[in-house]
This record gives C-alpha cells, sequence and structure tokens, in this order.
C-alpha cells in the first residue's frame, strides 16, 4: 500500500468512492430480487431496466435530460447541508421556482432572451425565499428547519396546484396547466429526436459556481466553517446567523431555477404536479456526492439511469414504476452507515 | 349553536392517530432520535392493516398483523439507523419512501390498481357506548361513541405514563437520551433503549394507521397526509409529556376537525383545505418557539 500513502487524496477517493459502490450494488441487488419477486418475467424486465436507457439516442437522451432537475437539486442540498442546515423543502422549492418563472417569462415576453433570464431568477428568489425562511425561523427562534422546511413545501404545492388549476389555467388544451412560455425562450434541443436541451450546460456551469464559491471564496468557507463546527465559528468571528439564512436561502434558489430550466428545456408550461419527486431525489443525489459539488453529477446520473430504467421496465414488462422509489430508500438507508462505509478503511485510516 | 358538538365528536376520532403516533415518537425522542419515519410507519400500519384484514376476514386479526409488519419495519429502520450507524434523519426518509413506493407496488401485484384498497364487506368498526359519561351533556357526546381503539388509545397513553416515570425501564430509556455515556458506564448499553424505543413506535405507529383505514373503510394513496410530520410537531409542543401530548394532539385534531367542517359549510377550494393542516402546524410550531425561546431567556 506504499502507492496509496502517497496519494493520502487518492486513497480516499478510492475508499469513498468504494463504499459508495457497495451501497449501489447493494440497491442493485434488491432491485433483481424485487424484479423475481414481483414479475412474471423477470429476465425480460431487468433487461430493459438495465439496458432500456441505453438502447438508442431517444431513450439515452431523455435519460441526461432527468438528470439536469436532480444535478440543480442536489447542489441546493449539498449548500445547504455544507453549511448543517436540513433543507427538506425541495418539493416546493423546485415546484413554485417553476410556476412563478412561467408565469413571468409569458408576462415578460416582450423584453426577449432578458425577460428570460429575469423570469429564471423570480422564479429562482420565490423559491430561494421559501427556503430562506425556513433558515430564518431557525435563526431568529430557534424552530427547526428541517421540519418547518417540509411543512411550508408541502402547503406551497397545495396552493401552486390551486393557482396551477385555477386563476392561472390554460382553458385552451385538456391538461392542468399554464400558457405555454413563448418560443423564442425554449432552450435549444442538442440530441434530437430526445428530449435533451442545453439546459445540460447550464447544469454544468452551476455545479462549477457551487464548487467554486464553496472552495474558492471567503464566503464559502465561512459557510463551511459554520456547518463543521458553530460555536467555533463564531469564536473565530464569523457571522454564524447569517449562515443558517444564507445556505438555506441559496438552496431554495437553486431548487427554484432547476424548476425554471426544466420548464424551458423540457416542459414550457408549468403542469400541475410535473415535478412530484424531484426535490426528494434532489436530496438523495447530495447524499451519494457527499456533498461534494463535483460528485453531484455521477450521483445525478446514477439516479436518472434508476427512474429511466423503472419507467422503461414499466413500459414493456409487468412492473409498476414505484419500483424506483425502492432501489432510492435502500440507498437512503444505507448513504449514511459509518459501518459500511469502513468496510474499506483499513487500519490506520483517521 | 348545533354545529361545535359534531365538531368535537370527530376531534376526538380525528385525534386518535395522531396520539397514538406521537406517543411511540416520544420513545424514539427521548432515546435521543429525531424519528421522521413516523409518517412512514403510520402509512405502512394504514396498508397493512387493510391488507390483512383482506385476507383474513377478521379484524383484530388484521390489525394485529399489521402492527407486526410496521414493528418489523422499525426493526429495519433500527438496526440500520443504530447498529450499523445511519444518519437517523436519512433512514427516516428512507422509510417514508420506501413505503410511498412499497404501498403503491403492492396494490399493483395484489388488487392491480394503484394505491387503492376497498373491498366489500370489510368489517366496520365497533363503536361503544360508555353508560354514565354517555349521559353528561357535550362531554358525553364528544367522548362516548367512538371505535374501541380510541378508548384503547386513552389507555395506551395511561400506559406510556407509567413505563416512561414509574419503571426502571423507562428511567434508563430517558438517560439514554439525555446521557447515553452515563448509562454506558453503568454497563448498559444505550442501543439497546434506542432499538426498543423504535419498536415502541413502530407499535403504536401500526395501531394508529390501521385506526385511518378502518375509519375510513379504504385504503387510499397518502392517506397519512402527514400526520407523522405532525405528531413530531405534538411531541415538541406536548413538551414530551404524555399528556403534553394529549393536549396537543386534541389541538391538532380541533383545526383538522373544523377545517373539514368548513370545506362543507364554506366553498373554499380543496387545495386550501388540504394545505390548513401544514400552515397551522407551521404557525404553531413556530409560537411555540417564540415562546420557548422567551422563557429560555427570562431564565437565564
Amino acid at each position: 500500500m506504499a502507492d496509496t500513502q502517497r496519494h493520502p487524496r487518492v486513497s480516499a477517493l478510492v475508499r469513498d468512492s468504494a463504499g459508495i459502490l457497495l451501497i449501489i450494488a447493494i440497491a442493485l441487488a434488491a432491485l433483481v430480487i424485487l424484479a423475481f419477486l414481483l414479475s412474471k418475467t423477470p429476465g425480460k424486465t431487468l433487461w430493459y431496466f438495465f439496458f432500456g436507457p441505453l438502447q438508442n439516442t431517444y431513450y439515452f437522451g431523455n435519460m441526461l435530460n432527468s438528470a439536469i432537475p436532480l444535478i440543480f437539486g442536489g447542489l441546493g442540498v449539498s449548500l445547504a447541508m455544507r453549511s448543517d442546515n436540513f433543507n427538506l423543502g425541495g418539493e416546493g422549492q423546485i415546484y413554485s421556482g417553476a410556476f412563478t418563472a412561467t408565469i413571468c417569462a409569458i408576462q415578460l415576453a416582450p423584453l426577449g432572451i432578458p425577460g428570460a433570464v429575469l423570469a429564471l431568477l423570480a422564479g429562482a428568489l420565490v423559491a430561494g425565499f421559501l427556503g430562506g425562511l425556513s433558515g430564518y425561523f431557525r435563526m431568529k427562534w430557534d424552530t427547526s428547519e428541517l421540519i418547518t422546511s417540509f411543512l411550508i413545501s408541502n402547503g406551497v404545492v397545495l396552493m401552486v396546484n390551486y393557482l396551477i388549476a385555477g386563476p392561472f389555467m390554460d382553458t385552451s388544451t385538456n391538461l392542468i396547466a399554464t400558457q405555454k412560455i413563448p418560443e423564442a425562450f425554449h432552450l435549444p434541443l442538442i440530441l434530437p429526436p430526445s428530449n435533451l436541451s442545453s439546459a445540460l450546460f447550464l447544469a454544468v456551469v452551476a455545479v462549477f459556481c457551487v464548487h467554486f464559491y464553496l472552495f474558492k471564496t471567503k464566503m464559502g468557507y465561512e459557510l463551511r466553517m459554520s456547518g463543521l463546527n458553530r460555536q467555533f465559528a463564531r469564536y473565530g468571528g464569523i457571522d454564524t446567523k447569517l449562515y443558517m439564512v444564507l445556505p438555506m436561502f441559496l438552496s431554495g434558489a437553486l431548487y427554484g431555477l432547476g424548476g425554471g430550466i426544466a420548464i424551458y428545456g423540457t416542459y414550457f408550461s408549468c403542469m400541475k404536479e410535473f415535478s412530484t419527486g424531484m426535490g426528494w431525489n434532489g436530496l438523495a443525489v447530495a447524499l451519494i456526492a457527499k456533498f461534494k459539488p463535483s460528485a453531484v453529477i455521477p450521483a445525478a446520473l446514477f439516479f436518472a439511469y434508476i427512474e429511466a430504467g423503472s419507467r422503461n421496465a414499466m413500459l414493456h414488462s409487468d412492473v409498476t414504476f414505484e419500483i424506483a422509489s425502492i432501489v432510492q430508500s435502500v440507498v437512503f438507508f444505507l448513504v449514511t452507515s459509518e459501518v459500511l462505509q469502513r468496510v474499506f478503511g483499513k487500519k490506520g485510516d483517521r | 349553536m348545533a354545529y361545535p358538538i359534531p365538531i368535537l365528536h370527530s376531534a376526538v376520532n380525528i385525534m386518535t392517530p395522531l396520539l397514538l403516533a406521537s406517543m411511540g415518537g416520544l420513545f424514539t425522542e427521548l432515546s435521543g432520535m429525531l424519528n421522521i419515519a413516523l409518517e412512514g410507519l403510520l402509512l405502512m400500519g394504514a396498508f397493512c392493516g387493510v391488507v390483512f384484514t383482506y385476507y383474513t376476514g377478521s379484524m383484530v386479526l388484521g390489525v394485529l398483523l399489521g402492527i407486526l409488519c410496521t414493528m418489523l419495519l422499525s426493526a429495519v429502520l433500527a438496526t440500520v439507523t443504530v447498529n450499523l450507524k445511519s444518519n437517523v434523519f436519512i433512514t427516516g426518509l428512507a422509510v417514508n419512501l420506501l413505503v410511498s413506493g412499497l404501498t403503491v407496488v403492492l396494490c399493483f401485484e395484489l388488487f392491480a390498481n394503484k394505491g387503492v384498497v376497498v373491498f366489500d364487506g370489510m368489517p366496520a368498526l365497533p363503536v361503544l357506548d360508555i353508560p354514565v359519561l354517555a349521559n353528561i351533556p357535550v362531554i358525553g357526546d364528544m367522548l362516548s361513541g367512538h371505535p374501541a381503539f380510541i378508548y384503547l388509545s386513552w389507555l395506551l397513553l395511561a400506559v406510556c405514563h407509567g413505563v416512561l416515570y414509574k419503571t426502571p425501564f423507562g428511567f434508563r430509556l430517558r438517560a439514554t437520551g439525555l446521557h447515553p455515556t452515563a448509562l454506558a458506564s453503568l454497563g448498559i448499553d444505550p442501543n439497546r433503549y434506542r432499538f426498543i424505543a423504535f419498536l415502541i413506535s413502530g407499535f403504536t405507529c401500526g395501531l394508529g394507521g390501521a385506526m385511518l383505514t378502518l375509519n375510513l373503510g379504504a385504503f387510499v394513496p397518502n392517506i397519512t397526509a402527514g400526520k407523522g410530520w405532525i405528531a413530531l410537531v405534538v411531541i415538541f409542543l406536548g413538551n414530551k409529556k404524555p399528556l403534553g401530548l394529549l393536549v396537543a394532539a386534541l389541538v391538532f385534531a380541533l383545526a383538522d376537525a373544523f377545517s373539514n367542517y368548513a370545506q362543507g359549510a364554506l366553498n373554499i377550494p380543496a387545495d386550501f383545505i388540504l394545505a390548513l393542516p401544514y400552515v397551522f402546524t407551521l404557525l404553531v410550531m413556530i409560537g411555540f418557539s417564540i415562546y420557548a425561546k422567551k422563557k429560555d431567556s427570562i431564565q437565564s
């Protein structure tokens, strides 16, 4: 092991990913067992699950596309977690961000591209406000941000449902959805015939931005210090109260941005409950990535793959889509386990 | 004013699953674990209770088997959290996610639909009239004529109080949350108490969940509608004491009963009514934390 001793960072990376790979392997094993229990044709189900998303450009592009909101969500959660804040409000934040962006985009159509950017920012702002609210309650009165963010999110999802099905419903279609955003605002498709749009590049840019913010700026350093040890950070002169609210705001804003970009790139109008599950998946992605922005992309791809596989298996075989959430929950169960992580940590590691 | 009495009566009914879930949550809370999985455990109890009632044809047997399944799930949760040393929030979320998926998958397998279980000949909950109590005006109307489960939950609350405050087990459980190392130095394994606390929350949530479905006469997706989360807030508001739980749960149940009434009487959009429990819980929680903070600053 002389080689790894000379490169502690490399060995740490190998060890970390070994733990994650073990967990992913267990989750996939659970899937195989499920297929044999639930399906009359388990071989066919598993084939479509594992290879369906890869069989042609259409499915592959759609899989990549569904990873995009997960990247934004994963970044949002990572940012909050780094500052020791739990943001469980992703569902409401992504939905309200998408809704606000859609409505603003329709109103700001005459402004052209600046209008599109403004509308996206408005969505991010609303979602950020919802997240920041939980942070504010915690800072002010020690209210658990974990529970308030969840409660706010659930309330907001229902409110947006009401707005979409009520005052903002587009009566010219049979869908429960808002009007479509102007065509000039659509993000260009990059892998036809699939839905994959240039939003992918925006997601990669966002990863770089969050990485830079967290690890290369003073504020990012202060944020992480507040997360590691709040008392110590305060003693060192860091305004720890700021880092209860700001990370929650940014976390919500990233979720909201993800929602808005999903509208611009894929959906074009805010359909009722189009984003259900994206918030939780963003959290799962952040957990697998261990709150490292650079690891969010592979983690999001893994999750998108699981979802695409389930959808494919549902289309071509006799299982239902919800098997995806069972596989996801297995990942949730094991991902923070210290014991499993340590399986690969050899003696001598601190 | 004829409205208040039916509202009070249904509030007592609505309160019970909440009370049961928060009772189980109290044990995990006192052992030092914030148990987010209450929601998932309730849903598990709700689903298994009705499914086993269908297959066994007996409600009592169905509920007992449902409780058993929920306890099994909480045992898995406890094993992963306590023995494999995982983050309790994340494993709690895992339970919630697992159950919401599992119920749909099982519904699809067993009943070929996506999450509704309803069948003919579903036994109705037997209703008990309490002889003397029923004759007292208002209080009798409020407290009598409920399914037997409800009275069972009050009995359990008394047992819960007794166990926590009058038995060595209760002392040790509470010590687990306050100072696990002190307990360990006495040669007692705190993890054992955490494990048992999870099992207890599985038991009460199994019962509470079964009450939800049997009351409605069907299992529908998301039947718990955030009750597990509200139960967490009930624990805080109830000051982590059994009697406090009763008061806090009643407050939430009254709000819920009132909003049910408002839905019928006033023409409020359904989404608003559905959102009301969350908004109300949020407001109460913030109000309580302001109060707690003020009290703290006065004492110090």
